[in-house]
């Protein structure tokens, strides 16, 4: 019943339509001059991230993400940076013992843009990228299989355990728990969801292992892939010029600093 | 306590219509058969008679509520339903803690609950298994447990999906047991089945789907009799009766007794 399992939106898209190594790439040359070039830069690196979202036409499911995971987590961080980061003088407000100053939210909201980046880029990947294809193609290039296994695993486990957790509330449903009035009711009945979910999981780590190793997992010899994953010249140009530019970013960051 | 559906029609959010107009009575007390090839929409149909789906339009009154106005913790003091797969139904420590959820919630006074619980342990066999935890037993007992969970909530309509799938001729003549149960207390039973013998014996009313349609509804003996039509939804009628039309036996026979009857 649990279709996708993913974040994964299967629709067609130029960007679905690149080479998962070459979004991989784009993820990291926005990340890393982010983190590393001139921290004016995240800011703007929005704008690309932004029309990423519309070539890949994902907006509902990003902005859904945004929403309900990123903003929250980068107001808090802007709040706490605001708050807490030491230094400045042009104080804009003051709330008793703490400081705000222009120099303290600025900073802060430098590392939020560079927060925003991080997790924009990587959501982008995800929901573009059918977390599978993403993990046969770097095996292919010689990513160890137990290490793709273990990353793929991770990225599974959140809507896995959301799908699960749909189910055991359809069921409590069923048998008269009221989900939808109070609150109180509400969190009483995810305690008895813990056991299943971590339970079930195990389960299902144990079942999977044993369904791969069935279907030589850990065999030494090389494997064939019945999915041949296109790395056309395009993505390889695309791929060298994403290198020149974060290399670029950093000259230009020594050059200025 | 009867369900009225009014040309009920369902689109799954991936876009695929599951039920195409559907117009079906049921009333109270009958003993009714689902039948129909996988994906004909039978599991998608009784989820409309709890509200767990919602039709994207016709209508379902479950007596004189109509299943969009109530929540689904409302509608399951009228509907119990018993989930295809146990495993997506279960989630306490123990067999008692899992029977006694669903008749607490539904805010019966303590001994009634304690009444229930019991005669629901016991028509399932499992009285003896009380502390056991339900991922300790095996799937034929965790499919018992479900039934008992949703039994014990003493609900006017009770519906079952699949509940013979995978169970041993002991099982399966338990779970026929319950159903007898049922019907004697006067309550609506409405079971989704592949065993078309099960079918035969314990049912007196068969509808057939096919692709999210009614193909066939009627009493048992003249929907089954119907060889050809329920080719079309992938049913074959019981053995039985396919042996029956084949000696030329002017009546359709689906059980024993009225076979020997008929050849006599
Ligand atoms: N959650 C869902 N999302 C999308 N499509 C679904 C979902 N559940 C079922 N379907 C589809 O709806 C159709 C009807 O499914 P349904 O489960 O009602 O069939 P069924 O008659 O119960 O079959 P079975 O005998 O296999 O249990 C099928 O084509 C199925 O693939
Ligand atoms: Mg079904």
């Amino acid at each position: 019943m649990n279709l996708n399992r993913s974040f994964f939106v299967p629709v067609n898209s130029p960007l679905h339509n690149l080479n998962p190594l070459t979004k991989l790439a784009l993820v990291f040359s926005m990340i890393l001059p982010a983190f590393l070039s001139l921290p004016q830069l995240a800011p703007f690196l929005a704008i690309p991230i932004l029309i990423a979202v519309f070539i890949g036409r994902v907006q509902k499911q990003y902005f859904n993400l945004l929403l309900k995971l990123v903003l929250p987590t980068i107001l808090f961080m802007f709040v706490m940076q605001s708050l807490f980061l030491p230094g400045g003088e042009t104080v804009i407000l003051n709330l008793g013992i703490f400081d705000v100053t222009r120099e303290s939210m600025q900073s802060a909201f430098y590392t939020v843009s560079r927060i925003f980046v991080m997790i924009s880029s990587f959501a982008i990947l995800l929901l573009t990228t059918h977390p599978s294809e993403l993990m046969s193609d770097l095996t292919r290039r010689g990513l160890p299989g137990q290490f793709a296994y273990v990353i793929i695993s991770t990225l599974q486990i959140l809507p896995q355990m959301q799908a699960k957790a749909q189910t055991i509330i359809a069921a409590q449903r069923s048998r008269g728990l009221d989900t939808e009035s109070s609150f109180r009711k509400r969190i009483g009945s995810l305690v008895p969801l813990v056991g299943p979910l971590v339970f079930g999981s195990l389960v299902e780590v144990e079942e999977r292992a044993i369904a791969i190793e069935a279907r030589g997992f850990t065999s030494k010899r090389v494997k064939t892939s019945l999915h041949e994953i296109p790395d056309p010249a395009f993505d390889k140009i695309l791929r060298g010029i994403l290198v020149i530019l974060v290399i670029a970013s950093f000259t230009l960051n020594l050059w200025l600093s | 306590m009867n369900i009225e559906i009014t040309n009920l029609r369902f689109t799954y959010p991936t876009g695929l219509e599951a039920l195409k107009g559907i117009n079906l009575t049921i009333n109270s007390g009958e003993q009714v058969a689902i039948v129909g090839q996988n994906g004909a929409g039978k599991t998608t149909l009784v989820r409309h008679f709890n509200g767990l789906l919602k039709p994207t339009s016709g209508t379902i009154f479950i007596g004189e509520w109509e299943t969009t106005k109530f929540s689904v913790a409302k509608l399951a003091s009228r509907v119990g339903y018993v989930f295809q797969n146990p495993d997506d139904q279960l989630f306490s420590r123990d067999v008692l803690t899992e029977v006694t959820f669903g008749p607490r919630n539904l805010g019966y006074e303590k001994a009634k609950i304690e009444e229930l619980v019991q005669r629901a342990l016991s028509l399932t066999e499992l009285t003896d298994k009380t502390d056991t935890n339900p991922y300790d037993l095996s799937p034929t007992w965790r499919k018992m447990i479900a039934l008992a969970s949703i039994i014990a909530m003493d609900t006017p309509i009770v519906i079952f999906d699949e509940p013979t799938t995978g169970q041993d001729a002991v099982n399966v003549a338990r779970i026929a047991n319950v159903i007898a149960e049922l019907r004697n207390e006067g309550k609506t039973v409405i079971t989704i089945t592949h065993d078309i013998d099960f079918c035969a014996e314990n049912f007196e009313r068969v509808v057939a789907l096919s692709n999210g349609q009614v193909l066939l509804d009627g009493p048992a003996r003249e929907v089954l009799g119907q060889e050809k039509v329920l080719a079309q939804t992938y049913v074959d009628p019981p053995q039985l009766t396919r042996l029956g039309k084949r000696l030329g036996l002017k009546e359709t026979v689906t059980r024993q007794e009225e076979f020997l009857r008929a050849i006599e």
